[in-house]
């Protein structure tokens, strides 16, 4: 009798395995590679933080034809657009996302693929004026301005949309290609290169032009505000994958639009869990994400962006690095549209708008609400959160009291007077003179300003006693 | 060879009448039988190399999938017309003759470093115990792991881009001359003491002649490594160099271009193996064959 019980045991036990192993005759496994750019911190709400809160899970379609579809999401994180396309092209990827540049040259490479295409069929995140990519010197050069870097050596990752941003600067100021020595590093390369002295400047897109300044050795001399041409990094995706599964792409884009709508809700948390997810430090990833920030989150395909894109083809044209391709027909917004349509949100309406979200609320020092955003200012106390400031002279008094009190101070905030971009306080130069504190990005504007009202530029400690004494100097 | 036969050889001369200088085609024949072997392997290797290029049009122009898949692969056609837009732009030929400069110096300063301490270290217990160890962490690194550094360590970009590719040869060259030096006849090491010869006469006369089919062996070895670093090293240039030039064309995806970038490093690397194992025959003319 006791003697049969072990067989027994086996007998099921075998049974229950073997249950376990052979799947439900009619579940499929659909594996969703999705490629991401975690350091490049303008597309995180369309890779890390999707991925990070479980969105995408949450929107996947379970019903009808997906009832035995199980799908296998993979994030794969990249540090450049190129590898992407890369591993889109082997099928490795579905959905990818990029920086302008690699974008086209994802859609123009995908041209010769016999099995699929690709179609642009969001955006993660836009500059309008172009801001996001920038170029920096070592902070202790001699450097200014890009008429100072003639005939000297600067390197920016080729085939980038910081790449797009030089050439277009210096086709703005009339500069030969000899100009710059122009050599080509990826980011890594060149921050350590930037940091050693080895070359004299480096240009990149989000976010090393605002990151090395902050980790203390460089200084941002150009901001593509200059060159006004729109940036943005946007959503490719393969069309035999898209086709196959048009819910999942628009279940995508509906994890896209909670993301951003996450970010919006509490800019401080998230700027606090992407340092955590990405390792850029949230400092960094507010200046760009937070109010007023240097990037919009918004996933319409702008026809601004477009033409931007129509562009930069000729740029690469010019280049010898591609043939023909139109931009317009390599645009697909029937998924993001889907995807607004079935969130009960107005496509056209987010389409039209070019609207950021800025900051608001009540000047805590300077006693008055916040009227005009682009002149205000924001100081990160440690333990006291993210404090809003109406002005410059005031996020300035400000810092200086939170400092008289001890406080510890992440970082400070404040606007450029003539282009409007979100600026680290204590990079900027300040024009201060006749009560007025105005800070720049570039020193010349800076010293043109105080010229006007007849002040004199100062650097950040020198304003912050001047914004005490009442600015003046 | 015995004394007899040499008294043969030497007699023949003497007794026979002078001959007519040997036709042409005798001398041709003669020529074909000396390096019949030579032209074989020619003969067959023109033969695989064309097998093989044949074997890649026919993959990629029918676009085999095969789990192995190449659909996107470039075709030897495409990476030919990318070749022939290389050669007209003075550019690429920059590219090469830059690689071909920094391979060159920092092979010569590993060859020059390297040979000498795996002597020292194979005679010398101390200095093989000290150095041994570190050389064994330092060595498992590959060339990409090393960028950061040696961007940190060098003051010019050119001098960081030679440090990698000496890395690259320097361990494959110490551990042959070491593994060499371990090889050889304790014999003949004492023959040469009993002969009363001095540590500088056994290090010349027994132990470097006895290693150096290793250290060339290490050498060759190391050529090929410093070629397979080129493109992590080159990854600093950001202007020339045939590695750059593959890496430029990976960021702007280029398949026919990375395509042309490998084959050219491939035969570059070739061309130099041959040119080492070149120089050991005329070193070495007791290996001959």
């Amino acid at each position: 009798m006791v003697r049969h019980l072990p067989t027994l045991s086996i007998a099921m036990s075998v049974t229950s395995l073997a249950l376990l192993l052979a799947p439900p005759a009619s579940a499929e496994t659909v594996t969703l590679g999705i490629g991401i750019q975690d350091t490049t911190t303008n597309t995180v709400t369309a890779g890390a933080v999707i991925r990070q809160l479980h969105l995408l899970e949450k929107y996947l379609p379970k019903d009808g034809k997906y009832a035995n579809i199980k799908f296998e999401i993979e994030w794969q994180n990249f540090t450049s657009g190129p590898p992407v396309t890369n591993a889109m092209m082997a099928n490795k990827l579905q959905i990818g996302m990029m920086g302008d540049y690699p974008l086209i040259v994802n859609g123009f490479t995908f041209d010769s693929n016999p099995e699929s295409k690709s179609r642009l069929i969001g955006i993660a995140a836009y500059s309008l004026s172009g801001s996001g990519n920038g170029i920096v010197v070592h902070k202790d050069s001699p450097y200014y301005d890009l008429a100072d870097l003639k005939g000297k050596l600067v390197s920016v990752p080729f085939g980038s949309a910081a790449h797009g941003m030089v050439l277009k600067a210096m086709q703005d100021r009339g500069y030969g290609s000899d100009f710059f020595q122009l050599v080509s590093q990826s980011p890594e390369v060149g921050s350590t290169n930037l940091q050693e002295k080895k070359i004299d400047a480096h240009a990149d897109f989000v976010p090393f032009a605002e990151l090395l300044p902050f980790r203390g050795f460089a200084r941002k001399i150009f901001d593509g505000v200059e060159t006004n041409l729109p940036t943005f990094h946007g959503i490719v995706a393969r069309t035999d994958f898209a086709e196959k599964y048009p819910e999942v792409v628009v279940a995508y884009f509906k994890a896209l639009i909670a993301a951003n709508q996450w970010l919006r809700d509490d800019p401080k948390l998230a700027a606090e869990k992407i340092q955590e997810w990405t390792g850029i430090n949230k400092e960094v990833v507010y200046i760009f994400l937070g109010p007023g920030g240097n990037m919009t989150t918004d996933p319409t395909i702008k026809p601004a962006l477009i033409d931007a894109a129509t562009a930069d083809v000729k740029v690469l044209q010019n280049l010898g690095r591609m043939k023909e391709f139109d931009p317009k027909k390599w645009v697909d917004d029937s998924y993001i549209r889907k995807a607004f349509a079935e969130m009960k949100l107005d496509y056209d309406a987010q389409l039209a708008s070019t609207k950021n979200y800025e900051i608001s609320g009540e000047d805590s020092f300077c006693k008055k609400p916040i009227t005009d955003p682009r002149k205000a200012g924001e100081v990160w106390v440690d333990d006291a959160g993210i404090l809003p400031f109406s002005s410059a002279a005031c996020t300035l008094g400000a810092y200086a009291d939170f400092k008289a009190k001890g406080k510890k101070i992440n970082v400070a905030y404040v606007f450029d007077g003539t282009r409007g971009i979100k600026l680290f306080a204590n990079q900027a130069f300040f024009a201060v003179g006749n009560g007025e504190v105005a800070p720049f990005l570039l020193k010349k504007d800076a010293e043109a300003y105080a010229a006007k009202i007849s002040g004199k530029v100062l650097g950040f400690d020198d304003a912050v006693k001047a914004a005490v004494g009442g600015g003046k100097t | 060879m015995s004394a007899s036969a040499i008294a043969e050889t030497t007699s023949v001369p003497a007794t026979t009448p002078p001959v007519a200088p040997p036709s042409f085609s005798t001398l041709a024949l003669r020529w074909y039988r000396l390096n019949r072997d030579g032209l074989r392997a020619i003969a067959i290797g023109i033969v695989s190399l064309a097998a093989f290029l044949l074997v890649w049009h026919l993959l990629t122009t029918y676009r085999v999938v095969f789990f192995v898949r190449f659909t996107n692969v470039p075709s030897p056609l495409a990476v030919y017309a990318s070749f022939t837009k290389a050669i007209h732009d003075p550019k690429f030929l920059m590219h090469i003759v830059l690689s071909c400069r920094r391979i060159f110096i920092g092979f010569s300063l590993a060859a020059i470093v390297g040979v000498p301490l795996g002597l020292i270290m194979g005679r010398f217990k101390l200095a093989h115990e000290i150095i041994f160890p570190v050389a064994e962490v330092l060595r498992p690194i590959p060339a990409i792991a090393w960028v950061p550094m040696a961007i940190m360590l060098w003051p010019t970009n050119e001098q960081s881009i030679v440090y990698i590719t000496f890395l690259g040869s320097f361990f494959p060259i110490l551990v042959n001359t070491l593994h060499g030096m371990s090889l050889v006849d304790p014999v003949l090491v004492r023959a040469a003491q009993c002969l009363g010869a001095r540590e500088r006469s056994i290090f010349r006369e027994v132990y470097f002649p006895a290693s150096l089919p290793h250290i060339f062996t290490g050498l060759t070895v190391g050529m090929g490594v410093a070629w397979v670093s080129l493109i992590a090293a080159e990854m600093i240039s950001g202007q020339y160099g045939i590695g750059y030039f593959t890496w430029e064309a990976y960021s702007l995806v280029q398949y026919a271009d990375i395509a042309l970038g490998m084959i050219a490093i491939g035969v570059l690397g070739l061309g130099s193996s041959m040119l080492i194992r070149g120089a050991g025959r005329l070193v070495m003319p007791w290996r001959l064959k």
